[in-house]
């Protein structure tokens, strides 16, 4: 049986001191490595700059990027490679397979998103006090919601073929990490 | 009749928040996470979340991916 393409979001961030031509040059890599794959890029831009929650390779800031995309499983382990690739500019990357509905609904708000591009990095800052205002504030966007939510009950039974229908590939940057270990 | 000891406690129902409300539960969506952890970072048990058992186990996957990518901490002893 032919291997189905599947959703993936990738997050990784990259360190905040870098070049702009060093960061175009990443973009264009994962573009590169991604389209050789016959994958499709759905979305793919800053997701936010924001304080990290714990120090990664010294930093204390970093910025996010994300990309949506479809492919075949295969190409995420050549994505990551190529993230890997960069281990000292990128800090931190993770991929998630998300359901099809998820993938259609960022790509049907791909427009709205660019308007909202604020909004996002603005409600994140505050994390670090989240317990403070964990109170009655409900900041969450409901409008996302119900999309999100239902057809992860329905994934399950359509990922029959393949057993982890949420694989988590997540892997540090290959070079060792002395604060890591001991400060957590 | 009522017995004592039903009036001992209130009985508050406790509904899963996000089966109700349809909340969206995303590791990028840091206040909605940060709600279930306490103080110390730890993740909220659920009978203190009240969250049923699938939301639940939804909850820590999406706070273990957050800290994964440092958008929650994993303690406060950073």
């Amino acid at each position: 049986m032919a291997v189905k393409p599947k959703y993936y979001e990738t997050l990784y961030i990259i360190r905040p001191d870098i070049k702009e031509e060093e960061l175009a040059k990443i973009e264009q890599r994962l573009r590169d490595a991604l389209a050789a794959h016959e994958g499709e890029i759905i979305r793919f831009d800053k997701w936010a700059q924001r304080e990290l929650a714990y120090e990664i390779q010294n930093y204390n800031r970093g910025t996010y990027y994300i990309i949506i995309f479809k492919s075949l499983p295969g190409a995420v382990a050549e994505l990551e490679r190529h993230l890997r690739f960069y281990n000292t500019d990128v800090l931190r990357f993770m991929t998630v397979s998300i359901t099809e509905a998820a993938a259609n609904k960022e790509k049907a708000a791909q427009e709205n998103k660019a308007a909202e591009e604020s909004s996002p990095a603005a409600e994140a800052a505050p994390a670090e006090a989240a317990p403070a205002e964990a109170a009655p504030t409900e900041a969450a966007p409901t409008e996302a919601a119900p999309a999100e939510t239902a057809p992860a009950e329905a994934a399950p039974a359509e990922a029959a073929p393949e057993p982890a229908e949420e694989t988590k590939t997540e892997s540090e940057p290959a070079t060792a990490e002395p604060t890591e270990g001991g400060a957590n | 009749m009522e017995s004592p000891r039903d009036r001992k406690y209130f009985a508050r129902k406790k509904v899963c928040r996000f089966c109700t409300e349809s909340l969206e539960m995303n590791y990028k969506n840091i206040d909605t996470l940060s709600r279930y952890i306490t103080d110390r970072k730890k993740i909220v048990p659920k009978r203190n979340s009240g969250l049923c058992a699938r939301c639940q186990r939804q909850l820590a996957t999406e706070i273990k991916r957050a800290r994964f990518m440092a958008l929650l901490p994993y303690t406060v002893l950073h």
